[in-house]
């Protein structure tokens, strides 16, 4: 068994190194978070450097590598104290190079290679969280055209994004339609007539809005169909699971940063007459944290291992993405602790790690949707 | 034309760890391209870019310059391809024997218009490198360079920084050049650079016969440090305060 990473690998982690330095200075970091900005110089910075489109394919102007090297990048980034949000676009654009036609891939990339995002991911509504069909937004057809109502909700971007990849379903068609041929994806304009944008106030994520967004009677055209009428549902799925190992690659990172902070006020915190890493409650977290980051590096790096050969990997990204959000909130929380009152400001970033952190156990499936994909695809791998 | 860049594979500064002796030990530093050279690569890649030169890169030292790693890191900065003399002879070698070596590999490369060199290597820092290669070569040597360009006339075009301003002079003859440290802001290696780095030729030199008659370090001292006066300025008007500060400043001959 190798552990290794390659060569190309060590170099590109050490260009992504190079631009966190560059680009991402903790004091950036922490006025982007008081003012609630989002880090556009940080990505921009990313984006010269082809990093933010890793994993794209070549003919959209990107780089393609394997999941390995992608999670070795988002990990990277959120261990040197950057947000989580500012890579991946590869995974959740490939919804879009795969089932949008030339037009939708064309406008998706210019936003993408600009250093913008690609689209609003709109799925969520107030009464369709974990369950994504009970979604009510429908589309309707009238003269030729196509109409989007509904009420979006959590739309991350909505603020920032100009395109919106929305699910829903048609109002015309049965009611006893199921999940896998309900829905349809629309790309929608978000600057079109109609589209209410109102931001949400959350407790962290203060560098990405988070919005609702009302669509009343927003026209689009036949043409803005992505991929097939009633798959919309199948067609988001398809990504779903190595975006999980994404978000467990970053809160690998998050928790690294955490870890990392922690050490150093451990051993240079004196109380008692001695820094506070030599009393045995302090080490016991200290083991505790190396332990579960040593776990959560281990799972990412395996699920990445069977993506890139090919072997399915459902209960795999489930239990990554739900050991590393749950131990992550452990790791950083401990680090907090280990902190004490300095902890609490805002001085220091296990802070903010500490509450952007918390949201990654609800958003991209909730801690009990993952338990729930996965104890049941184990029992019934065990049972067949 | 042919624009060579002499660049060193040298101990990360960042990674040393300093004794509480105030000693340095770069035994666990991870090795690099050092640290200022990744400028004059970038500059030679822009000249190269705008005059259609080719951009080889030499180095010459220990046998972990000619590692795989050293040499992907060294060709994703934007080189055209390498010459590489790794040899057991050459650890750790010093100022003189570093430039003989360079000097002969420029001569063996041949028809090298232009060499460039960084500000001086992170480890040593003796900024001794580039004047006793344009010695061997017999070529003019210009230090704190901020920029060079084609001139009209087919020559180069080079800029100087000099004490707060700049100088600017033409060069019609092979030169050696070394670049300043903040002459431009070296690309960062993406994945595309990092890949293509692997496919691009590296030539393996061996050192030949270099006859150099280093001079012997018999001593090394750090500077005493200097008593600090440790005067400290009060008060609650901030304005007062600094203006006091200007005035003590001045009065030491610092402003
Ligand atoms: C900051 C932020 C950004 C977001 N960005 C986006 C976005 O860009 N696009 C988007 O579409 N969505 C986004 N979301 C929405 C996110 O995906 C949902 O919040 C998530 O899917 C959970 O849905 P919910 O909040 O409605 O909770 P609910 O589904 O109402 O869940 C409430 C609780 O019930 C539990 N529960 C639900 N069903 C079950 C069950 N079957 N068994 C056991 N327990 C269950 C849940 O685990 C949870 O603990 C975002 C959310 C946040 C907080």
């Amino acid at each position: 068994m190798d552990f290794s990473i390659t060569e190309e690998q060590e170099l590109l982690l050490a260009s992504v190194r190079d631009v966190m330095e560059r680009a991402c200075p903790e004091s950036y970091m922490k006025e982007c978070n008081e003012k609630g900005e989002y880090p556009q110089a940080l990505v921009d910075a990313l984006t010269e450097a082809g990093l933010t489109t890793l994993g794209v394919p070549e003919e959209f102007g990107g780089t393609p590598v394997d999941t390995q090297t992608l999670m070795l990048v988002a990990e990277e980034i959120t261990k040197l104290g950057g947000p989580h949000f500012v890579f991946g676009q590869a995974l959740s654009i490939a919804d879009m190079l795969e089932f949008g036609n030339d037009v939708q891939r064309r406008q998706c990339m210019d936003e993408v290679l600009a250093g913008r995002v690609g689209f609003v991911l709109g799925f969520t509504e107030p009464q369709a969280g974990s369950d994504s069909s009970a979604i009510a937004t429908t589309f309707t057809r009238r003269d030729g055209k196509v109409y989007l109502s509904g009420h979006k909700t959590f739309m991350s971007n909505a603020l920032r994004a100009r395109y919106m990849l929305c699910l829903a379903r048609n109002a015309d068609g049965a009611s006893d339609e199921k999940k896998t041929n309900a829905f349809s994806m629309w790309w929608m304009p978000m600057d079109a007539t109609g589209v209410t944008i109102e931001p949400l106030k959350k407790i962290g994520w203060h560098m990405m809005d988070t919005c609702e967004v009302y669509l009343d009677e927003v026209e689009v055209d036949e043409a803005d169909l992505v991929g097939v009428e009633g798959n919309g549902f199948m067609q988001a799925m398809i990504n779903f699971e190595v975006e999980r190992l994404l978000m467990a690659s970053s809160l690998l990172g998050m928790a690294e940063c955490a870890f990392g902070d922690a050490l150093d006020h451990a051993a240079t915190r004196k109380q008692f007459g001695k820094p506070i890493g030599s009393f045995q409650l302090i080490q016991q977290k200290i083991t505790s944290m190396a332990i579960k980051i040593e776990n959560m590096r281990n799972l990412v790096a395996r699920t990445a291992w069977k993506i890139d050969n090919g072997m399915p990997v459902q209960t795999d990204s489930a239990l990554a993405k739900l050991y590393c959000a749950q131990s992550a909130n452990e790791v950083i929380d401990d680090a907090l602790q280990i902190f004490g009152g300095i902890g609490y400001t805002t001085d220091c970033r296990v802070s903010r790690l500490w509450v952007d952190a918390r949201v990654q156990r609800i958003g991209g499936g909730t801690d009990e949707v993952m338990i729930h994909i996965a104890g049941r695809q184990i029992l019934k791998e065990h049972t067949k | 034309m042919t624009i060579v860049v002499a660049y060193k594979w040298a101990a990360n500064p960042q990674d040393a760890q300093v004794g509480a002796d105030g000693a340095v030990d770069l035994s666990r530093a991870k090795p690099g391209v050092s640290e200022y050279d990744p400028v004059a690569i970038e500059t030679g890649r822009r000249l190269a870019d705008a005059t259609g030169a080719e951009l080889v890169g030499l180095s010459v030292g220990g046998p972990q310059v000619g590692t795989s790693m050293a040499r992907k890191a060294a060709l994703s900065r934007g080189l055209d391809r390498l010459v590489v003399v790794a040899d057991e002879a050459l650890d750790g070698a010093r100022a003189a024997t570093t430039a003989a070596v360079l000097a002969a590999q420029v001569r063996e490369i041949g028809d090298v218009d232009l060499v460039l060199t960084g500000d001086g290597s992170v480890d040593e820092g003796a900024h001794l490198v580039p004047a006793v290669l344009a010695g061997h070569l017999g070529w003019p040597l210009l230090v704190d360079v901020t920029a060079v360009e084609r001139a009209a006339d087919g020559g180069l075009r080079v800029t100087r920084s000099v004490g707060a301003g700049t100088q600017v002079l033409e060069v019609d003859g092979p030169a050696v050049l070394s670049v300043a440290a903040d002459a431009v802001v070296p690309r960062v290696p993406g994945m595309k650079d990092i890949l293509g780095a692997g496919k691009k030729p590296v030539a393996e030199a061996t050192v030949g016969q270099v006859a150099v008659s280093e001079p012997a370090v018999v001593g090394r001292k750090r500077p005493a440090l200097a008593q600090r006066k440790g005067r400290l300025l009060t008060g609650a008007d901030t304005a007062a305060v600094a203006a006091e500060l200007v005035a003590a400043l001045r009065a030491d001959g610092v402003l």
